[in-house]
């Protein structure tokens, strides 16, 4: 007997086997398919949600087609607005830190010039702070 | 696209058999049913609105992936019993339980009765003696032989070559017919 033959005959046996189901498994089998049948027709029959701000208009694919590039460009604007804002605070915050540094040597070198402390000064560090305390006194 | 009656009818037709090919791989009731539940929810949500020619095929595929992610849950699972018993010893073996799986000896012979038919006893028979296969020679055999595939729609399945699904079948029939001589029964 060749593969197929035998193959055939196995066949044959299988599906008796599968005529001899038990009546539970058969109605186990019977309840599944139709929740599964009801799951899909829930699914196909669910609500399509649209955008609420599509606009509308006479030629639909016009509209999806103009509205997916306005979409398009607004999620672009949408997401370059935060970066450049980003990048002008660091630029304004290092600005503002060295102008802060440049007004502190300024008030040791204005003290130092009119020879009221003497040139060791430069290395303190919180001496600037002294002289804008003294001057805001 | 399948109407609902159309996609109902395939299901009626097809249930059993998924059935039955789950059974011979699980060797569950229970996980059996579970698998054909969770394959005809998965075939109405995913693909009813395919053509009703298309959902042989795929109520197959769906079949046997859905067999292959309860064996993968299953290698996970005593993957962690393992390490976490002390009483089990890792060994790391990291190759595919389906290649290997055999039967437990004797596992599914608990409906047998005194008072049935020669025919009964033969099919229980072929039916246990299918059981005890290795997965993939299981697998491929039915198939080719019982869901009528082609080599290639078997490959595609079984995602393995063709040349593999060949290998298996026949393997899977030389054990098949010798396991039966052995137990009496000449086809």
């Amino acid at each position: 007997m060749n593969e197929a033959e035998f193959a055939y005959r196995i066949r044959q046996a299988l599906d008796e086997g599968v005529e001899r189901l038990d009546y539970t498994v058969s109605l186990r089998l019977q309840k599944a398919r139709l929740a599964a049948i009801e799951r899909g027709v829930l699914r196909q029959s669910a609500p399509v949600w649209v955008p609420a701000l599509q606009l509308a208009s006479e030629d639909e694919s016009q509209s999806v087609d103009t509205q997916s590039r306005v979409s398009a460009w607004l999620l672009r604007f949408g997401l370059a607005v935060p970066l450049i804002a980003l990048a002008l605070g660091i630029v304004g915050i290092k600005q503002w830190q060295n102008d802060q540094m440049v007004a502190e040597v300024a008030d040791i070198d204005f003290a130092v010039l009119l020879d009221d402390t003497p040139i060791d000064t430069y290395a303190h560090q919180g001496y600037g702070v002294y002289l804008r305390n003294e001057n805001g006194m | 696209m399948a109407t609902r009656a159309e996609l109902s009818e395939f299901l009626a037709g097809a249930e059993r058999r998924a059935y039955k090919q789950a059974l011979f791989a699980v060797r569950d009731q229970d996980n059996a049913l579970d698998i054909v539940q969770d394959a005809m929810f998965k075939l109405s949500e995913s693909y009813g609105e395919r053509p009703a020619h298309e959902l042989p095929l795929l109520f197959t595929r769906i079949v046997q992936n859905v067999i292959h992610d309860f064996f993968r849950r299953q290698k996970v699972r005593s993957t962690w019993i393992t390490l976490f018993s002390a009483l089990s010893s890792a060994d790391g073996d990291e190759s595919d339980p389906l290649e290997t799986l055999e039967a437990r000896p004797g596992s599914a012979s608990a409906e047998s009765a005194a008072d049935q038919v020669e025919r009964e006893q033969v099919v229980k028979i072929i039916e246990q003696e299918i059981s005890r296969l290795p997965a993939r020679q299981r697998e491929a055999f039915l198939l080719r032989y019982w869901e009528d595939l082609d080599v290639a729609e078997t490959a595609v399945t079984m995602k393995c070559s063709e040349g593999s699904v060949k290998t298996h079948c026949s393997r899977a029939t030389q054990a098949l017919a010798k396991a039966l001589r052995a137990r009496g029964i000449e086809l």
